[in-house]
């Protein structure tokens, strides 16, 4: 904290996250009290008064009309009258709430084979690793719009593990999938590492009783150690979600639509670009503003935990 | 009846910009001089195979490459309608019973290679286009004497044609009387093509046929070219024009890039499927006055409501929905390119009626008594947070008409959420029944001049497991003897029976079997080196390519 502290580039956007996810949080309060409508809410037709006049929301040949800077359509409306600003700040949230649920996803999966990989080598690393290199070798982006793809239409249902092809987990779950190797392979090389320090063969010496011996030292030695690896990694993996996400929704294998999310707002803004460029560039500032604010804050985390910079998390 | 088929690609404010900048480009040049004119397309036709192609994209090619024994007048409007001789000299003579069809074909006719067109070569064409399951082949298996045998192999040959190279005389006798027959004639998937044409899909090396074109130069999903055919002339079929200038058909899918290069004069014509993009509509109107017309089709855009799956199996809930539309708000999100309308026939179909619409004026404001009316109907038939599934593509306009239709089933009661399918997949997507489509979006449009098209997707005989054209799944007594007694009457003779088209289309409006909210205007725009009053607007087959021409 003081290392952000003391950094004012660092702070300034750590206040301007800060203000980006209050202001989406607040998204509701924004939507009833001061824009009165709902995110996915049609006012096609209506009208809206804009200097003494009634102005169509859209007009008669489907061109929505721009800022208003009033509560009503402050941020102008889009093709199918829908409140931009009210949109956006929804849209913010379910970005930032994917982005937070995927990175906890890639983390657990991260963690979990990383490590055992890393601890068991052997049949279990070969398996592990050439599973992470099975995912790796395809590019992101294709990866996860064939999965987003795919299961878009009938969401997953594996008996226990149900997720609806609406629900926003279900493009975190594609994201997670996606990213895991790229923090599971280092996490793997940093455990092949610590595995043949003293103070692990201490621990096995003094005999952790079987059958979980093996788990136990790497939760209580193992782990402790990657800490540090894991908190660098947790913020790149949050900016990257959100960027990967807005990049799904962009191709329609995100955020279902009615949902709003900047990718899906940017896809929806570009059918009328130029005359309506603001559905485009507002969506993709706060894409761009929130993705960059992250990636500093990220930056001064790592050189706080690693001064030498021996560690440069690049997914 | 053929659906239309219309056919996306880090992400950061780069992109997004990227994208607009993207979207302002052209492509190749086509400007000044004499020389090919470039026809922008959308969506890719499903299939330049005559026996495969069955969408609108498909048949603006292949009409005019592949003539049938019957073709279209090349006229715009109801003119257009009227069927002519193609590769026959004359009209058919139809048997007393309405089950025989003969027909002699014209003498010297040879195909774009050169090779003579024998009368053989007809049955040859209809066992092909069976064989590779043209979209539309139930009209053939249906109707024609042993069209059922050959499809499921248990005949070599269609039974029911017989034809005679020497005469040219070819006879085609019906299961039943069917009045449209000579329509299915005139499908361009019945333009003749030579016996032994391999019976596989040719869609990039089209086989050759007999019209004012061929096609060359094939990329797919890219490009493809129609050239001149030099077997064709003036004389080789009256009435059928021999084309002025090659057509480079490019297809481009951001209708923002299409409008922007036919505007801007570095491509010829807008493809007529597409919407000009609101934002550039004023433009387009104000700098292409003389280039740009709306032109009314018989199509149009409605939402299914699945009879089988609830909550559309209670006549409360297709009901309700049917009070709440706003028409208008959906024509602002065709850019006003959409003629509000509740009847399933469209404007300009025989059989469309005149009575009012039973749930509401679709050109008028949603009454709040009928909104009112709708929830109430929701709480009545205990369906209120009963969840739908909304089923659209990606398409613009197609998903804002989805968005909308989300919004109103939320508003009205319904826990509503969309699933959209990229446009290729669309149709194969709702038309599987293991998908189990509640609702959602779907493009109409004729290919044929006749109200039984049209019914096709209301005929019970149409739900099927997979390719399902009747998404509503439409069982209906009444629909179904009235589609009997009305099928074997003559296109010719639809004037006798309009009243009972009219009160038929009347009952299904008044069953809300389907959301029908209006129908399509479609956008004539070319650029300025294009003799725009010279070109035919077809109303089967839209912009008609062998009447365009260079100033």
């Amino acid at each position: 904290m003081k290392v952000v502290l003391r950094n004012r580039v660092a702070l300034a956007f750590g206040v301007l996250l800060a203000a980006i996810v209050a202001l989406c949080l607040l998204a509701p309060v924004y939507a009833k009290d001061i824009a009165h409508t709902g995110p996915n809410q049609n006012h096609i037709t209506d009208t809206v008064s804009v200097g003494g006049k009634q102005v169509d929301v859209v007009s008669p040949t489907g061109v929505p009309i721009g800022p208003t800077w009033k509560g009503r359509f402050l941020l102008g409306a889009d093709s199918n009258g829908r409140d931009v600003a009210v949109r956006l700040l929804y849209g913010g949230r379910n970005s930032l709430e994917i982005g937070a649920i995927a990175t906890a996803i890639t983390l657990l999966l991260a963690i979990v084979l990383g490590t055992l990989a890393g601890y068991a080598r052997g049949v279990t690393d070969g398996v592990l690793s050439r599973l992470f290199d099975l995912v790796w070798a395809y590019p992101a982006v294709l990866l996860g719009v064939a999965l987003g793809v795919a299961l878009a239409v009938g969401g997953i249902n594996l008996g226990i593990f149900t997720l609806h092809s609406g629900s926003l987990l279900l493009p975190a779950f594609v994201i997670g999938v996606v990213v895991f190797p790229y923090v599971a392979k280092p996490l793997r090389a940093h455990t092949l590492s610590l595995r043949e320090r003293e103070f692990v063969d201490a621990a096995r010496m003094m005999g952790y009783p079987p059958p979980f011996a093996g788990v136990r030292i790497m939760v209580s030695e193992i782990l402790p150690n990657l800490s540090s690896t894991i908190v660098v990694f947790a913020p790149l993996i949050i900016a990257n979600a959100i960027l990967l996400e807005a990049a799904l929704s962009y191709l329609g294998a995100g955020v279902q639509a009615p949902n709003p999310s900047w990718g899906t707002m940017i896809a929806d803004g570009t059918r009328l670009m130029p005359g309506a460029i603001h559905l485009v560039v507002v969506p993709g500032l706060m894409l761009v503003l929130t993705v960059l604010s992250v990636n500093v804050l990220a930056d001064t985390l790592r050189d706080a935990l690693d001064p030498k910079a021996s560690l440069r998390g690049r997914l | 009846m053929h659906r239309t088929l219309h056919a996306l690609t880090g992400m950061s404010l780069a992109l997004a910009l990227a994208t607009g900048v993207g979207a302002c480009g052209s492509s190749s040049t086509s400007s000044g001089g004499s020389g090919p004119v470039t026809v922008l397309m959308g969506t890719a036709p499903e299939s330049l195979d005559p026996g495969l192609g069955a969408t609108t994209q498909s048949y603006e090619a292949t009409w005019i490459t592949y003539t049938g024994l019957l073709t279209y007048a090349h006229a715009t409007g109801e003119a257009g309608t009227k069927l002519i001789p193609g590769l026959a000299e004359g009209l058919p003579t139809v048997s007393k019973d309405g089950k025989t069809y003969t027909f002699t074909l014209r003498k010297g006719l040879v195909y774009s290679n050169g090779v003579p067109v024998k009368a053989s070569d007809f049955a040859y064409t209809v066992k092909r286009t069976i064989k590779l399951g043209w979209g539309n082949k139930e009209l053939l298996t249906e109707n024609i004497a042993g069209g059922e045998a050959f499809d499921k192999g248990k005949a070599s040959t269609v039974s029911g044609i017989q034809t005679n190279n020497a005469t040219g005389k070819i006879t085609i006798k019906l299961v039943a009387p069917y009045g449209p027959f000579v329509n299915v004639l005139a499908f361009p998937a019945l333009g003749l093509v030579p016996t032994g044409t391999p019976i596989k899909s040719l869609t990039n090396s089209p086989p050759p046929g007999v019209g004012p074109y061929e096609i060359t130069s094939v990329v797919p999903n890219k490009s493809f070219v129609l050239t001149r055919n030099p077997h064709f002339s003036s004389s080789t079929i009256p009435g059928v024009p021999t084309g002025h200038v090659n057509v480079d058909v490019k297809i481009v899918s951001n209708n923002q890039s299409e409008a922007e290069q036919v505007l801007g004069n570095t491509a010829d014509v807008f493809d007529y499927n597409d919407t000009i993009p609101p934002t550039l509509l004023a433009q387009v109107e104000s700098q292409a006055k003389g280039r740009y017309a709306k032109e009314p089709t018989v199509s149009g855009e409605y939402f299914f409501l699945n009879t089988k799956e609830a909550p559309f199996n209670n006549p409360l809930a297709r009901e309700a929905v049917t009070y709440a539309i706003d028409r208008r708000a959906l024509q602002r999100l065709a850019s006003g390119m959409l003629d509000p309308g509740c009847f399933f026939l469209p404007v300009g179909m025989p059989g469309h009626p005149s009575g009012k619409c039973p749930y509401g004026e679709p050109n008028s404001e949603t009454s709040a008594a009928n909104f009112a009316k709708a929830k109430e109907l929701i709480q009545q038939a205990g369906l209120k947070g009963a969840p739908v599934t909304v089923w659209g593509e990606t398409r613009s306009p197609h998903k804002e008409f989805v968005d909308y239709y989300t919004s109103l089933l939320n508003e009205i009661g319904f826990k509503a959420t969309e699933k959209i399918v990229a446009d290729a997949q669309y149709y194969a997507t709702i038309g599987n029944l293991s998908n189990k489509a509640q609702t959602g979006w779907v493009s109409f449009s004729q290919d044929f001049p006749n109200p039984i098209d049209f019914y096709q997707l209301l005929n019970a005989h149409s739900i099927l497991p997979t390719e399902n054209h009747n998404p509503s799944q439409v069982n209906d007594p009444h629909i179904q003897s009235e589609l009997e007694s009305l099928a074997p009457v003559s296109s010719s003779q639809l004037d006798t029976i309009l009243s009972r088209w009219q009160a038929l289309d009347e009952y299904t409006a008044q069953k809300a079997y389907m959301l029908v909210f209006g129908y399509d205007e479609a956008p004539k725009f070319f650029s300025n080196r294009v003799d725009f009053g010279a070109a035919v607007f077809h109303p089967v087959y839209g912009n008609d390519w062998s009447t365009l021409q260079l100033k």
